[in-house]
């Protein structure tokens, strides 16, 4: 259960290792791989703060389209 | 302006005995698709729950599905509910008793890994088997995050076998 759970903490801080190339690219079906290496950079904390930042993005996105579509 | 970090952060801090799941567990795993809310499997005990209740009481909690009810649960709540749908000011949070394709918070809290987060230790829902909660619930997204997460799960095979080799 210790193994299991450390070799798990130790995926959860996943830094890819330092692969050269990361261009945008698909991978399996459609998924950009680039933008997967990316995030698996980061801590788990760094990832929910930038998932909060991307929600709070589209949410102000979707207000500025809606407001446009009522003066039109 | 949500903040599921903070919500998340409040329910370490109040010492709720919880594991995060579903789309906030698939962030933290690496997925890069966005997730609108805080799910957790936690214990349903009259003592976890007012736990949840304290994190939250300056953040004008509500039950989502009657946002004009204040959270304010009772004994006679606590011994009741199964599960537990909470809007606040700062994003929905989720509580579940059980998880599909996991089962009960005994059964996921078996599959939690601890992760070091800013405000304390959380308990996060394994790779494998948060693959295969999503996979069960089934919907377009959840199949969505599960390649992203057998992409990820791929890539630390991987690494730890060219770290073992």
């Amino acid at each position: 259960m210790t193994d299991r759970t450390s070799n798990h903490e130790g995926a959860l801080r996943e830094t890819t290792s330092a692969c050269g190339s990361v261009e945008p690219r698909a991978g399996a079906g459609d998924i950009d791989i680039s933008l997967l290496e990316e995030s698996l950079r980061l801590s788990p904390w760094e990832r929910m703060l930038a998932n909060d930042d991307a929600l709070n993005f589209a949410e102000s996105l979707r207000a500025a389209m809606e407001r446009r579509n009522a003066k039109s | 302006m949500q903040n599921l970090s903070e919500l998340l952060r409040r329910l370490i801090a109040a010492e709720v005995e919880f594991v995060l799941v579903d789309g906030f567990a698939a962030v933290a795993h690496g997925v890069t698709l966005v997730t609108r809310d805080v799910d957790i499997c936690c214990r349903f005990t009259e003592a976890n729950l007012t736990r949840i209740q304290k994190a939250f009481a300056d953040l004008h909690p509500v039950h989502r599905s009657r946002p004009d009810l204040p959270l304010d649960l009772t004994p006679e709540q606590c011994a009741s509910l199964k599960n537990l749908y909470l809007k606040t000011d700062l994003g929905v949070v989720d509580c579940l008793g059980e998880i599909l394709g996991a089962g009960s918070f005994d059964e996921v809290a078996q599959h939690g890994v601890e992760v070091d987060l800013p405000g304390g230790k959380c308990r996060v829902l394994d790779l494998e088997t948060l693959i295969r909660a999503k996979e069960a619930m089934g919907r377009d997204h959840d199949l969505a995050a599960v390649r992203q997460l057998r992409a990820i799960k791929e890539r630390l095979e991987r690494r730890n076998t060219q770290a073992s080799g």
